[in-house]
């Protein structure tokens, strides 16, 4: 076992980390709830970064690290369902990837619009591409992601190659490796803002009423980290349940914890922690949520005998 | 990142499990409930290390010239796993081969370590750790047990709390103010705990008997030759071996064999088709693998010869976590198991009430989290 980075990841990190740095700043005031940009997206699509899985020397661990680097930006990138499923595809389909559980058609689709490539994944995994009949986009929805709904599925959605428990692994992963970049970001912003601001002649975070529950975030945030690396690395479905059941049992107890640690601060536009929470609660219910992934947890760890 | 364990580490493992197999007694289960510092497991921890040491496999990741086999930190983990899992037939030997036995190669005077090493590896030596004071607990530094330099020898008087196997140990790993200066003024001595003026008196517990103790120090002298390390250097010696310890004990890996015997007993019992005891049971699983790959992770750093540091709290709080959870879910599910339905679950949960206590508590983890890992300003004293 050896769990730094290979050079090649270093690499792959290094040139990310140049790419991203001017979008490390976060839009504020006037901004939509979801802050997205164009440039940066395309500069993503456009370096490869969202293809390392198609090299077997890289793979869908490398993928992970990809995901879970730029969840920490403020700005929301569609790399979990790229970067997880378009190794799969046998033709190039476009950017954004939303992925789709059947079983609950009229939830709200992350970065679903016109031109997006649709996965569901239901009895079976099935692509279209979003035509404007089937996308009712959501402009108002209180998540810090583009969100839309899906009117339907069309019969002519093609069936691929793809076995169901594969495709829910390779899910899990991506949510599992987006939240473990969101806590990251939302604890640091959080830590940040607590060291700077006085209350009673000295800086929040030297109270241990907070210190305490932020450091429990962080030993939160490392698990989630590490099991949705292993979970990436084996794509077996016991890693992958207990690595998403964790990241969103995580997401859900740290979210309102780092907004009631702002304060005031914490209800306002003018702070850019929302920019991660509400990804985070977007991604908390995904798939199922928490007692779905639980419930698959104990499937694969304790098989019907 | 490579998750896989080598075909050696696999080895290794299988040995170790080969070697249980043919030495633990049939009903070690069940024996394995006296507490890891009762006079029957301190007894049977001396013929199992002994056993242990013959095949070379009580200290494989200590060096050649010192009794190891040279084998790197990762092997020491699969050990710790193994051992734990088994309800750790060591006793407290596990000690010594996790930070006695490190801190005085890396502290330790000649003498020292020539008089305590062999008998570590040999699986002879029992030690105990007399840090706590009934006024000192989690505030370690406002230790008041004294000891002056008279000629050339100690004296100490004081008195230790919490002792774990003190009633039996030979030696005591003991911290003494030797100046007023709060850090700076505390010393390590290495105490025969046959010397006169030192009495033991055992405090009943919850995780067996005779584990904890308290520990009087009446005009105890000792020579100058027993020191650790410099007068005043205590601090930085045991922060080289609380962060051996925190990691030294792998909770989550007996955490995660109690779950699966309770998920066992539960299925043959038809109890385990409730979707509430199976989305509890997929909680605490979750916590404990989240648990391991945090040790892992630092076990790594180490097999890479990087420094430890603040990150080992992080891991040990994970573990806690992760130990309450299988605990409440035992209680919750199979409360017969805290009576004597289930041995093995129920050494389980009397050992897992040490977890946020022992080896600095869980409060102060969170502490050493919040100022060295996140980087938050101290709290004024």
């Amino acid at each position: 076992m050896h769990l730094d980075f290979t050079d090649d990841q270093r690499a792959i990190l290094d040139a990310l980390d140049s790419l991203a740095k001017p979008f490390e700043s976060a839009p504020i005031h006037d901004a939509p709830l979801a802050a997205t940009s164009a440039e940066l997206n395309s500069a993503i699509v456009e370096g490869g970064f969202l293809d390392v899985a198609q090299d077997p020397d890289l793979g869908t661990t490398t993928a992970a690290i990809v995901i879970e680097r730029l969840a920490r930006l403020p700005f929301a990138v569609e790399a979990g369902a790229s970067a997880m499923f378009r190794p799969l595809l046998s033709d190039p389909s476009s950017q954004p990837v939303c992925l789709v559980d059947e079983r609950h058609l009229a939830r709200p689709v992350r970065f679903l619009g016109e031109g997006a490539t649709i996965i569901v994944v239901g009895d079976s995994v099935r692509k279209f591409g979003a035509e404007a009949g089937v996308v009712h986009s959501e402009p108002e929805a209180l998540f810090a992601y583009p969100m839309a709904m899906l009117s339907g599925v069309p019969d002519d959605a093609e069936k691929l190659n793809i076995p169901v428990g594969e495709a829910k692994v390779r899910w899990q992963v991506a949510i599992a490796a987006e939240i473990a970049g969101l806590l990251a970001a939302a604890l640091k912003s959080t830590c940040e803002h607590t060291t700077d601001r006085n209350q009673f002649g000295r800086p929040l975070a030297t109270f241990q009423a907070l210190r305490h529950r932020l450091a429990e975030a962080q030993v939160r945030t490392n698990g989630v980290y590490w099991l949705a690396m292993k979970a990436a690395s084996t794509l077996d479905p016991a890693d992958a349940a207990m690595a998403a059941l964790h990241a969103q049992e995580s997401a859900k107890n740290c979210v309102y914890d780092f907004h009631q640690f702002l304060g005031a601060m914490g209800m306002t536009l003018e702070h850019p922690l929302h920019l991660w929470t509400y990804r985070l609660k977007a991604l908390i219910g995904e798939l199922g949520g928490r007692g779905a992934q639980a419930q698959c947890v104990a499937d694969k760890l304790w098989p019907a005998r | 990142m490579d998750f896989k364990w080598t075909d050696e580490e696999q080895a290794f493992r299988e040995r170790l499990l080969a070697f249980l197999e043919k030495t633990l007694p049939d009903d070690w289960e069940r024996f394995s409930q006296h507490g890891p510092a009762s006079p029957e497991l301190t007894r049977y921890a001396e013929e199992f290390c002994g056993k242990l040491a013959d095949e070379k496999l009580l200290t494989p990741h200590w060096a050649k010239e010192i009794g190891g086999e040279g084998l790197d930190p990762w092997h020491q983990t699969i050990l710790a796993e193994v051992m734990w899992i088994a309800g750790e037939p060591r006793g407290g030997q596990y000690m010594n081969v996790n930070w006695i036995g490190p801190t005085l190669m890396k502290y330790g005077s000649a003498l020292q370590q020539e008089q305590y090493l062999p008998e570590i590896v040999e699986g002879k030596a029992l030690w105990c750790q007399g840090f706590s004071e009934p006024g000192s607990g989690s505030d370690l530094a406002s230790l008041r047990t004294r000891a002056e330099l008279v000629g050339e020898e100690y004296v100490v008087n004081g008195q230790k709390i919490w002792t774990s196997y003190a009633g039996l140990a030979g030696t005591c790993f003991l911290l003494c103010r030797t100046s007023d200066d709060r850090k700076r003024g505390i010393t390590i001595l290495l105490i025969p705990m046959d010397t006169p003026g030192i009495t033991v008196r055992q405090i009943p517990s919850l995780i067996g008997e005779g584990d904890i103790h308290e520990v009087f120090f009446d005009d105890v002298r000792v020579p100058a030759s027993a020191r650790l390390g410099d007068e005043g250097q205590a601090w930085e010696i045991i922060g080289y071996s609380l962060t051996n310890e925190r990691l030294g004990i792998p909770r989550y890996s007996l955490a995660r064999a109690a779950l699966d015997r309770a998920v066992s007993i539960l299925e043959d019992a038809g109890d385990f088709d409730d979707p509430g005891v199976r989305i509890e049971a997929g909680h605490a699983a979750a916590l404990c693998e989240a648990s391991r790959m945090a040790s892992y992770a630092i076990v790594s750093k180490r097999a890479q010869g990087e420094k430890i540091g603040a990150e080992a709290s992080s891991a040990r709080f994970a573990t806690i976590m992760a130990e309450r959870r299988v605990a409440e879910f035992v209680s919750e599910y199979l409360p017969e198991a805290l009576c004597d339905a289930h041995p093995y679950l129920k050494m389980h949960h009397q050992r897992g009430i040490v977890a946020g206590i022992a080896a600095g508590a869980a409060e102060i983890q969170l502490n050493i989290i919040a100022s060295d890992v996140l980087g938050l300003p101290r709290e004024p004293r």
